[in-house]
């Protein structure tokens, strides 16, 4: 595998989406490559921050009273 | 359909303790199409009553969060039809699309990760970079990056090919990133971080 190759990927192997012949490609890949590493660790670091931002950003309380008074009146027991 | 009474109550349990929990999670992927908050809010009440309504042909065992999400996405498409067309009409060509987006060099790529992300407030910058995208891309990145669906799982909630979900995502993922890098500049975040990374140290979390 060369680096367009790794790079073209790297989003797939980061999401688990590539079989499990390619995902061990790509990570042998990275392993040796010092070129394609820093992207790697970016993107890692990426996609980590956003999937982090999820536990900020809930429903707002009143949003749950109003769902919850609807479903009652659509006769939720 | 429900017959008894007592068979009503077991089902609105089940409703309660299998629906309900998943409200944020249903309101992040609202308010990711609807671009605004109030509308995100009546999108999620009324997914909610639709959910309600159709909770008899809910497959017990199956995914209670994606059936969830597909609901909201049809009643967004419902409700906002003329938009819906426009955004479908966009002509995205999946491969071509994705093919740009991964040979579009992250603006990031030759800075230390590291250093960035620990010195942005991320959380602002983040809601603030997803507020801007485009709702096409939005809703493939949130599904994908914020609520863990796989491509397979985002495709069908959005109902669109799993290449044109890898298109979005991507394409989402670079316009996220350079909007993460106009606001790290703003912060006076770039140029302050260091630069490269010993390649010895460079090869674990693999």
């Amino acid at each position: 595998m060369d680096c367009e190759q790794v790079v073209r990927e790297l989003w797939d192997y980061l999401d688990g989406e590539l079989t499990e012949e390619r995902m061990n490609e790509v990570r042998a890949h990275l392993k040796a490559c010092r070129g394609c590493f820093p992207h790697f660790d970016f993107e890692r670091a990426f996609l980590e921050a956003l999937a982090k931002s999820k536990a900020e950003h809930t429903a707002p309380d009143d949003l749950r009273k109003k769902v919850v008074a609807k479903l009652r009146k659509a006769g939720l027991a | 359909m429900v017959d008894s009474p007592d068979a009503k109550r077991e089902q609105d349990q089940r409703f309660e303790k299998e629906a309900l929990p998943w409200m944020d999670d249903v309101y992040r992927f609202a308010r990711s199409m609807t671009h605004d908050e109030a509308d995100a809010d009546d999108l999620v009440q009324e997914t909610y009553l639709r959910a309600y309504r159709a909770w008899h042909t809910f497959e017990p065992g199956s995914d209670c969060r994606r059936w969830l999400f597909t609901i909201c996405r049809n009643v967004f498409l419902r409700t906002r039809e003329r938009e819906a067309r426009q955004v479908d009409t966009g002509g995205d060509d999946a491969v071509l699309e994705t093919m740009a987006a991964v040979r579009e060099a992250s603006p990031f790529a030759m800075s230390d990760a590291e250093a960035i992300f620990s010195r942005l407030d991320l959380v602002p910058a983040i809601r603030g970079a997803l507020d801007e995208l485009p709702a096409v891309f939005r809703a493939a990145v949130v599904l994908v990056d914020v609520e863990g669906q796989s491509y397979d799982e985002a495709a069908a909630v959005l109902g669109v090919p799993i290449g044109t979900v890898r298109s979005r995502l991507f394409r989402g993922r670079r316009i996220l990133q350079h909007s993460l890098l106009e606001y790290a500049r703003d912060s006076g975040i770039i140029g302050a971080a260091k630069r490269g990374k010993p390649q010895e140290e460079a090869s674990d979390g693999l």
